[in-house]
């Protein structure tokens, strides 16, 4: 990569920051926009190859873009992914079921709990165990406790994105309350392996809702005080709106979901439409938004945090009581009747699910992960960089929610 | 759900098909009318939402199977398209010109299983591992753990004893001795008749 | 822009007053919550070295190793958990199916080293800073992965079965005994509690994977009285297996029981019993056609040899037909199990006592080697006035007697004295035959009964009434019933058995009658036959021989069984009879380190 003189950089046409460029969404099927391939002439001096590297910025994860700049605009992005590939899918297949479900939280490090959720259930369903009440209530509970503590440390990891660190800290802070619940709970802080098939290991301490209810309490004044500096805040709204725009034509393309989705008006949330657990028993309304840009889509997941908090308050004042697990047959030699299944959840950061495929043994035959931001990361950010200054690539990346430990597992 | 199946077997053939759940079916159709099949699920009934496309190894009956999982965003129902290929020369049409998101799923498969989508943007680029000179890595015949013990150095000085083992060299060598040649006599005239 | 959006993010310096939430340091400031999963504690007291950690862990962390301070013992293997830091992820499945509990997890959470061997370490052994912590994760019953309870064994009613011969327990149906397979956790302490060491935990798998047909096969392998056992067996299995420490352990007699039964009709198909067995040179005689010598009988046709068995009684069996009565082993049962072995080619002289119808030298000089199995079959006599009253009866023969098919009539009131299984198998029939009340006086009270708890909580809820530290002095004769002067106990100091002593407490005497009386006090043997050939017996009458190799003093004679070990149940005279097999060959065959001859 060799290093250009200042005076033989292009000048750039129009300033990124008031003239977003028009993407061509023409979805012609016989030449679909994104099946086609450029090539850039590098050794004309006009075009400078970079890699955004893996270090992330913000709370991206471990990824790099390579980039192909002219001037200070990206013409070209490939996204690189494969710092953190465990080999997951091939360790289950050698593994016992019940030995699988320590490993699976490992999949997703800000959402660890929906890995193991779907693992479970879809050992459930395969196997024909039945989950008592409580340990469904509990499992909601879980999960809306993990999609808070990842939105707002992904908050955070946003604004510290755009160079608001402040609150990057703030978000980092406030999960860490919540895994300190997490860590009463179940015995772990970051990941719990509290989920398994048949219920959940153990009940809830004593004063746990109080517990609760005080971190919820300073996630609300968090949230206050993040609409003030944040929301509210001439840097950002100048930065971030406008840039990265969805049109809602790609969403089913591209097979976007979550908020990115739900930003660009198309309403899909699971929760709603293929309810699980206990969604649909409990109150709660699908947050939709219109202008589908980065500011758009962190005010959406800020409205998500505030359900999140609703849901668990309704959730704890609404628990039934009961045993908290179903029996399992003896774990050590296990075998599951041969089937396949798809089961699905909302994350936090779109939809995630397991495609679980057994043959009878004791040893599960395929586990396939579909990560919810494996086509957000891969695809739509190639196709968004294109056009955006270098300066707000950062800035877009977290707005995708990218997760690369479930992108490569 | 019962009416797509039936449309889909005048149509395209289903030689196998299981309901999971009321809203989840799984069909198995040639490998030559997959795309069709997809294509038609897509545009005519509605299943625009492609959720993943994966491999399942059966080794032992030396094919893969590939699943298309389809989703249908106004009746909130699932659609396995499963195909069995070849294993020895696993290859597929791709549908990159139906879904975007679907070229990085087979860029994937033709990494890990070895599967070729001829056609597809990018097909050949590694996605996942970087420089990798062994066998596709999901295939059953790669043993990952024979892999990991001789390309790294696990930690030595580790050995475990089977407490059976030990209990019998402790509290009983000379009944073991019996209870062993007893065993190997009476299996010797059970099997030799 | 407006002023507002310029303005309104001055709001965060509000928190620039805050305290922080990070502490310095954390172990002092910040414990680990109570559930917290930190590093092992372990309990070597409880621990018995399974092994069930070791097979969960799903990253291999974990090895058995050998700990010199410990060492293999009765139901624990001597071995304890070694856990790799390196490969542990802290998950607690070890912790939560530990059978016994010993395993745990504190919440400390620190620990620093410059030497990364230090993180392979045994917990409980190695000294850490943290090993006495109580706080931490530690097994509870919710989150237990096993399951403390056993398949019940479905058996008649007691009011029911109190006046009938037939059998009492009715067997595992397929989803039950699946059921009780299931719960093994393969850990395998039970072979080594075996006297004659069986491949439990293999037999149980076969169950479990319904392969019945090799499960007989792994029976027989170790014990040709698989069917019997299965009924009667004292489990010494049972008593140490590793779920019994927390639970209910593992039904492993049933579980025989259950392939034996299943397998019942093709089991000399199955062995390939019939078919023709190597031969070699050599006659063996067996004196006794107990467990023991028909356990002998059996394997030495395997190997080949010439089997001749001489049994006193018209039928054979032992202990196991003329001891125990039918509603415990039915005859039939016993019948076809004893057939199978006949098949391999045994030779029976019935109606043959050794030492009076044919003298032990005769057979000396007949055969190559012989293997005396006759059991204690004399009961003993209690040293009081009165023994010889009619409508006192020895225990021993008694069973005899009702084994044979008789049913005498006991009167209304039995009572029955003594303490052991021969005790209990004595009072349950006499309930059987229509006695109205039926009494055990026992010496000592009912924590030193050497009687299997299952047999005394059976005989009672049959009905059968007992009296503890009660034991007669004299009987007499009163008119047509008997006259009983009984006398109170009390334990004294320990004896060199260590168990305490029962001494008669002064003017404690009192009387009672009855129809019938019963003693079931002891059994001894009956070595005349030793002197014949110069064998030599031991001061309590049985026959002395090498332990190692069941050889008596005189060259090519063998004993085990009862008549060797003392009175003891029928899995010690199995495993003596297929010890016996193997040193006989030895000496016949003169082959071998363990060859007899050079003794």
């Amino acid at each position: 990569m060799k290093s250009k003189k200042s005076s033989e950089t292009t000048k750039i046409k129009n300033k990124p920051e008031k003239n977003w460029p028009k993407i061509p969404t023409d979805l012609d099927p016989w030449r679909p926009v994104w099946a086609q391939q450029k090539t850039f002439d590098l050794a004309s001096g006009k075009y400078l190859k970079i890699w955004h590297g893996p270090q992330h910025p913000g709370v991206t994860g471990n990824m790099s873009v390579e980039l192909t700049l002219e001037g200070d605009v990206i013409v070209e992005a490939k996204t690189h992914v494969g710092y953190l590939h465990r080999g997951f899918e091939k360790l289950m297949e050698r593994r016992k079921y019940i030995q699988c479900f320590p490993i699976v939280c490992r999949i997703c490090v800000p959402e660890p709990d929906f890995n193991e959720y779907l693992f479970a259930t879809g050992v459930e369903e395969l196997a024909g165990v039945q989950v008592p009440e409580r340990g469904i209530w509990i499992r909601t509970l879980v999960l809306e406790m993990m999609r808070a503590a990842s939105l707002t440390m992904g908050l955070g990891g946003q604004a510290g994105a755009f160079g608001l660190v402040p609150i990057g800290q703030w978000g980092v802070a406030h999960r860490d309350y919540i895994l300190d619940l997490f860590e009463e709970l179940t015995g772990g802080r970051v990941y719990h392996m509290y989920i398994i098939p048949g219920g959940v290991r153990q009940d809830l301490p004593e004063g746990f809702a109080e517990h609760v209810e005080v971190v919820m309490n300073k996630l609300e004044k968090l949230i206050a005080d993040i609409e003030r500096v944040m929301f509210n805040n001439a840097v950002f709204k100048a930065r971030a709106k406008g840039l990265g725009y969805i049109p809602p034509e790609w969403i089913e393309p591209y097979g976007i979901t979550g908020t990115t989705a739900r930003a660009a008006g198309v309403p899909i949330d699971v929760r709603k439409d293929n309810p699980y657990l206990i969604y649909d028993q409990l109150d709660f309304d699908i947050i939709l938004g219109s202008e589908s840009d980065v500011y758009e889509r962190t005010r959406l997941r800020k409205e998500e945090i505030l359900n999140s908090i609703r849901l668990i308050r309704q959730i704890l004042k609404r628990m039934p009581s009961g045993p908290v697990r179903a029996k399992l047959p003896n774990v050590l030699h296990w075998k599951i009747p041969a089937g396949e299944t798809y089961v699905r959840a909302e994350s936090g950061r779109g939809e995630m699910g397991y495609y679980v495929v057994s043959d009878g043994s004791e040893f599960p035959r395929r586990v396939h992960v579909r990560g919810a931001s494996y086509t957000h990361a891969m695809a739509v950010l190639e196709r968004l960089a294109v056009g955006i200054s270098i300066a707000d690539l950062a800035g877009l990346m977290p707005s995708l929610q990218t997760c690369p430990p479930e992108i490569e597992r | 759900m019962e009416n797509i199946l039936k449309r889909l077997q005048e149509r395209f053939g289903v030689s196998d098909s299981k309901q999971q759940r009321p809203n989840l079916l799984f069909v198995t159709v040639a490998a030559r009318k997959a795309v069709e099949t997809v294509t038609y699920l897509r545009d005519v009934e509605g299943f625009k939402h492609l959720v993943l496309i994966s491999a399942v190894d059966y080794i032992e009956q030396n094919r893969f199977q590939l699943t298309y999982l389809l989703h249908n965003y106004q009746t909130h129902s699932d659609m396995g398209v499963r195909v069995f290929i070849d294993r020895e020369n696993p290859e597929m049409e791709s549908i990159h010109h139906l879904w975007a998101a679907a070229q990085v799923y087979q860029r994937e498969l033709k990494e890990m299983f070895g599967i070729n989508f001829p056609g597809s943007p990018r097909v050949d680029e590694p996605m996942i591992l970087e420089g990798w000179d062994n066998i596709p890595p999901m295939r059953k015949d790669f043993d990952s753990k024979k892999y990991s013990q001789e390309t790294y150095f696990p930690r030595e000085g580790r050995f475990t004893i089977d407490p059976i083992k030990q209990m019998e060299e402790k509290n009983y060598p000379l009944e073991a001795e019996v209870k062993y040649e007893i065993k190997k006599i009476v299996r010797d005239n059970q099997n030799k008749k | 822009m407006s002023l507002k959006d310029i303005l309104s993010p001055f709001s965060a310096w509000k928190r620039t007053l805050e305290k922080p939430y990070t502490v310095k340091k954390p172990i002092e400031e910040r414990e680990g919550a109570d559930r917290y999963r930190g590093f092992h504690v372990n309990d070597i007291e409880k621990c018995i070295g399974c092994g069930t950690c070791e097979e969960i862990c799903q990253n291999e962390a974990i090895d058995m190793v050998p700990v010199n301070f410990i060492h293999a013992g009765k139901g624990d293997s001597g071995l304890r958990p070694q856990i790799d830091y390196g490969r542990c992820c802290w998950c607690a499945l070890c912790v939560d199916v530990c059978p016994t509990g010993s395993l745990g997890m504190s919440n400390d959470y620190i620990w620093v080293t410059s030497d990364p061997q230090e993180w392979v370490f045994k917990p409980g052994v190695d000294d850490k800073i943290w090993k006495d912590d109580d706080k931490g994760y530690r097994r509870s019953d919710e989150a237990w992965l096993l399951d403390p309870k056993l398949t019940p064994m479905p058996v008649m009613e007691p009011d029911v079965r109190k006046n009938t011969f037939d059998e009492m327990a009715y067997g595992y149906e397929v989803v039950m005994a699946v059921e009780e397979a299931s719960r093994c956790l393969e850990c395998g302490i039970c072979i080594d509690a075996c006297p004659t060491h069986m491949d439990i935990p293999e037999y149980i798998k076969a169950i479990r994977e319904n392969r019945l047909e090799d499960g007989l096969k792994i029976l027989y392998d170790t014990n040709p009285f698989s069917e019997s056992c299965g009924r009667v067996c004292t489990a010494h299995c049972q008593d140490v297996c590793a779920l019994g420490h927390n639970g209910d352990p593992i039904a492993i007699r049933w579980l025989k029981r259950y392939i034996t039964d299943q397998t019942a009709e093709k089991r000399n198909e199955i062995l390939r019993i019939g078919k023709s067995l190597p031969q070699k040179e050599g006659t063996v005689g067996i004196i006794g056609g107990g467990p023991a010598g028909l356990t002998a009988a059996f394997y030495l046709r395997n190997y080949g040899y010439h089997v001749v068995v001489y049994e006193q009684h018209d039928k054979l069996g032992g202990m196991l037909r003329y001891g125990i009565p039918q509603y415990r082993l039915p005859k039939e049962v016993l019948d076809r199990e004893i057939q199978t072995i006949l098949d391999t080619g045994v030779e029976v002289k019935y109606n043959t006592t050794v030492g009076k119808d044919i003298s032990l030298k005769e057979l000396k000089e007949q055969y190559d080697a012989l293997f005396i199995s006759v059991g204690a079959q004399i009961g003993t006599q209690m040293p009081i006035e009165g023994i010889d009253t009619p409508g006192v009866l020895v225990g021993l023969e008694f069973l005899d007697k009702i084994a044979e098919g008789q049913r005498p009539d006991l009167g209304e009131r039995v009572i029955v004295v003594g303490g052991g299984n021969t005790a209990m198998d004595v009072c349950r029939s006499s309930m059987r035959l229509g006695a109205k009340e039926v009494f055990v006086y026992y010496r000592r009270t009912e924590a030193e009964m050497p009687a299997n708890d299952e047999e005394i909580e059976e005989a009672k809820e049959e009905g059968v009434k007992f009296e503890f530290l009660t034991t007669p002095t004299k009987i007499s004769k009163q008119g047509d019933r008997l006259k009983i002067e009984c006398i109170r106990m009390q334990l004294g100091e320990p004896d060199a058995t260590g168990r305490r002593r029962p001494i008669p407490i002064e003017g404690s005497e009192f009387t009672v009658e009855a129809d019938t009386v019963i003693m079931a006090i002891g059994q001894k043997v009956d070595s005349s036959m030793a002197e014949q050939a110069e064998v030599k017996a031991t001061r309590w009458g049985t026959f002395a021989v090498d332990p190692d190799t069941l050889q008596t003093n005189v060259k090519g004679i063998f004993a085990g069984g009862d008549c060797e070990l003392g009175p003891d149940d029928a899995i010690h005279a199995i495993a003596d009879g297929k010890k016996a097999a193997y040193f006989i060959d030895k000496y016949i065959s003169k082959k071998g380190k363990h060859h007899a001859e050079t003794k």
